[in-house]
């Protein structure tokens, strides 16, 4: 690129192409949603599994893959990304501070609000991860994420009426309609946009 | 010529350049970016780059901070309020140009 002036329309043209390539170059990707959708599914199935066989004591230990692999996880990509010469954005900032606040948040409730929480903690999950799934599909504007999140808050709000023992199943099925397919659509969409 | 001339005479001279004006440009998209980014997305040479990012610079429209990142000189770039206003105005003295009232 040179330094020599343009008309007008030039002008306009190198703009509108400029903030539109920086932009979509910075779409988030679905891989994350991908990854915590199935990381839910493997946590509350396995619970499950173990109810069935009544292994009841050892029900708890699938919950501690949340920090083990979805936090080191997230550190790697937190590294990863540090290490490129990804620049700063304004939505990127607020959906990586949303998602380890809401996080955070959720691993502190599980391990150590549980009793004060009692039935209510699978309903207040899935709903904080419906709040999450929204905030992130209005931000990158993505419908399907925000129809999503929309269908995991009536989820949420509706396992409130269920009985305990469909709470897990209320989780899961939250996990897929909230991340796992709208995290499919956006890196199927990605994928498109870069053909 | 002359009539041309005129007519540009009130683009911002420092924004009227292709480089400058993508340095701008890419920095209205995101918070902060760095040298490497803007170098890679602009295909400028790296004096070139630096040149310009001066030009910027000293007309207060961008911000130049230097640190260091994994031991390596680090060239984070934002846009200043002025160099917002800035851009804004050319943006909208472009449109007058190309459809006057």
């Amino acid at each position: 690129m040179n330094n020599s002036t343009l008309t007008p329309e030039q002008s306009l043209l190198l703009i509108t192409k400029t903030i539109e390539e920086t932009k979509e170059r910075f779409k988030e990707n679905g891989h994350i949603l991908v990854f915590w959708g199935v990381l839910i599914l493997i946590v509350i199935g396995s619970q499950f599994i173990l109810s069935v066989l009544e292994l009841y004591k050892f029900t708890m230990y699938p919950v501690y893959l949340y920090p083990l692999v979805g936090g080191v996880y997230m550190i790697y990509i937190w590294i990863k990304e540090k290490k490129k010469n990804k620049p700063k954005t304004m939505i990127g900032n607020l959906l990586g501070n949303i998602g380890w606040i809401i996080g955070m948040n959720l691993l502190t409730m599980g391990f150590f609000c549980s009793g004060q929480l009692g039935e209510a903690m699978a309903p207040v999950f899935i709903i904080l991860l419906a709040f999450m799934s929204i905030v992130c599909g209005l931000s990158i504007n993505f419908k399907p994420l925000t129809i999503g999140g929309i269908l995991v808050n009536l989820i949420g709000l509706g396992t409130f009426f269920l009985d305990r023992d469909y709470h897990g199943f209320s989780m899961m099925l939250g996990a897929v309609v909230g991340l796992i397919i709208p995290g499919i659509l956006l890196n199927y969409a990605r994928r498109k946009e870069n053909v | 010529m002359p009539e041309e001339k005129k007519m540009f005479e009130e683009l911002d001279p420092i924004l009227h350049s292709q480089l400058r004006l993508s340095i701008v440009s890419i920095l209205m998209s995101v918070d902060e970016a760095n040298f490497n980014f803007i170098k890679d997305e602009t295909q400028a040479t790296s004096g070139n780059l630096s040149i310009q990012i001066k030009k910027l610079k000293d007309a207060g429209y961008i911000e130049v901070k230097k640190t260091f990142k994994n031991n390596y000189p680090n060239t984070s770039l934002s846009i200043t309020r002025k160099g917002i206003e800035a851009f804004e105005n050319y943006v909208n003295n472009l449109k007058n140009y190309i459809n006057p009232k």
